[in-house]
């Protein structure tokens, strides 16, 4: 069964996030990753990818930036054989239900490509690692692992 | 506002057909559209094309609909481009319809067209999923799919093999269906042996991409008479919805579900009226599901109705009698008015093997692309005889 390793130290290519704006990328080990996010301060409503104006106040100007905790539930997850150019195959998908009551899709790693090695409710973090290369980089994304229950 | 007919309808067939361009499939499904109206060609006044995927996979990159209907004979009039993604075809049907209905012109055009075979079938799954800006992040439709029903199947107890059941459902009609690219009638095991593309999702039950084109023509139901002496089909409501932001807390909102309620009440329909729909099994489970937000069930009664044949042929409410996206394949921009031309022929009593019995009531749905989470935009479109 194929392991979806969180460790990707090892190339020496320079890491470049997938896309602005979604996550913060540690610079050192003591710096700790966030998903960034927005939440209305009328009605706190919370929106990750973050939006400039809240769907439900229809009004501007009342979402402000916060830092999402970065730990959740395993809501939904599939294994993919069937993935778009560049990214591994096979892979797990997930829908992450977070501490702050939103749902969100993302990638897993960490774990096994196998329906068993997963389980809906199970305790997840968030890491920063790769999901693609090109000649130079190590493309880096959000994604998802278990929390080893130690 | 007046009432609209669709006075003719025509499609390609759909498959994999790489000696042919954009032009030459509207060029076919716009002159049988023509044809089938008995419409002479100068009495269209205004022109709705959809295309989706068209500036990502084909040589032109702009103004498809206007280089298409240039080349099938066409000047002067109006013509605008429609882009929906999945729902491009329906999309141009509702403003070919709203054109008509609101006394600007009498007679207008609603044409669907994709061509996705190009030799490169990875730029084809890029493109499908470009519309989404996860797409970079390593989200796939199919996959989307899957996350939600493997949730919905645990709490409705439905299982893979009610999955099946609808591929093997759709294959069938498909079977009689001369216009479907995929002829062959599948059974359960073929289905659930077909390999993993994302758990619980086989191969058999995801639709494949195609090439092809459909065409409506639409005028006053007052003028229709004039043209064709076949069954007068009403659009008795067409409607269009985006997606919604969820709240934690509150149960989301289907977009089915909305657009199909504003488009039984436009219509004065309801649900229990529909003899025979199709629908968008772009992935074939999700039709069950599909059942439910429609109201042709109870909510949690997807399975049972698979199980019970009431969506056969000879069922009591009759989906996908083409075959669906699963035995047609999914030319994106041309699936809506494909959609579309099988209903007409339904209600008409034009579908030859096929034919379910005695319709009055038609329904179609039609959704496409991820835009936060929900569908970027759902049609529901209502017809009667
Ligand atoms: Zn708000």
């Amino acid at each position: 069964m194929k392991n979806l390793s969180a460790n990707d130290s090892e190339s020496g290519k320079s890491k470049i996030p997938v896309a602005e704006g979604l996550f913060h990328l540690p610079s050192s080990a003591e710096d700790k990753p966030y998903l960034i996010a927005a939440k209305c301060t009328q009605c706190g409503y919370i929106s990750f990818p973050k939006i400039p104006v809240c769907p439900h106040c229809a009004v501007q100007d009342t979402m402000e930036e916060i830092h999402l905790s970065g730990r959740g539930k395993i809501d939904s997850f599939t294994i993919v054989w069937s993935t778009l150019p560049g990214f591994e195959a096979p892979s797990v998908q997930s829908l992450i239900k977070l501490e702050e009551g939103i749902t969100i899709w993302s990638l897993m790693t960490g774990c096994e490509a196998s329906e068993e090695a997963l389980e809906i409710g199970m305790d997840v973090e968030l890491v920063i690692g790769k999901v693609k290369e090109d000649q130079d980089h190590q493309i880096v994304s959000y994604q998802f692992k278990p929390v080893k229950n130690v | 506002m007046r009432d609209v007919a669709i006075v003719g309808v025509g499609m390609t067939r759909f498959g994999k057909f790489l000696d042919r361009s954009p032009q030459d499939l509207g060029l076919e499904a716009v002159w049988n559209a023509i044809e089938d109206a008995n419409v002479p060609m100068n009495k269209i006044q205004v022109a709705y094309v959809g295309n989706a995927l068209g500036p990502q996979l084909n040589e032109l990159k702009g103004t498809i609909g206007q280089h298409i209907l240039t080349n099938a004979g066409f000047q002067k009039i109006p013509i605008t481009n429609v882009e929906n993604a999945c729902s491009s075809g329906s999309s141009a049907l509702r403003l070919a319809c709203l054109e008509v209905a609101s006394g600007n012109y009498d007679m207008a055009l609603a044409l669907g067209v994709e061509k996705m075979y190009t030799g490169d079938s990875a730029k084809a799954a890029a493109a499908m999923a470009s519309g989404t800006p996860y797409a970079k992040l390593g989200f796939t439709f199919v996959a989307e799919y899957a996350l939600n029903l493997k949730k919905w199947m645990k709490k409705n107890a439905v299982t893979v093999e009610h999955f099946a059941k609808v591929v093997v459902k759709n294959t069938s009609n498909g079977s009689l269906n001369p216009y479907a690219q995929f002829r062959k009638p599948l059974t359960i095991e073929e289905v659930l042996n077909s390999r993993l593309i994302a758990n619980p999702l086989t191969l058999y039950m995801c639709s494949s991409m195609a090439d092809g084109a459909a065409a409506a023509l639409v005028c006053p139901k007052s003028l229709a008479r004039k043209y064709s002496s076949k069954p007068l089909v009403e659009v008795a409501a067409c409607e269009l919805t985006s997606g919604s932001f969820p709240y934690p807390g509150k149960a989301p909102e289907s977009t089915t579900s909305r657009t199909a309620k504003i488009a039984y009440e436009k219509a004065g329909i309801g649900p229990e009226d529909v003899n025979v729909a199709e629908v968008h099994d772009a992935m074939a489970p999700a039709e069950l599901k599909i059942y439910e937000e429609l109201g042709f069930c109870q909510e949690g009664q997807g399975g049972r109705m698979i199980d019970e044949g009431r969506t056969t042929l000879s069922g009591v409410i009759p989906v996908n009698p083409s075959g669906g996206l699963a035995a047609k394949g999914h030319p994106v921009g041309a699936t809506g008015l494909a959609q579309i031309a099988e209903v007409v022929w339904q209600l008409r009593g034009e579908a030859g093997e096929r034919q379910v019995s005695n319709a009055k009531v038609g329904l179609t749905q039609n959704q496409g692309g991820l835009v936060r989470g929900d569908n970027g935009a759902c049609t529901v479109t209502i017809l009667k005889r």
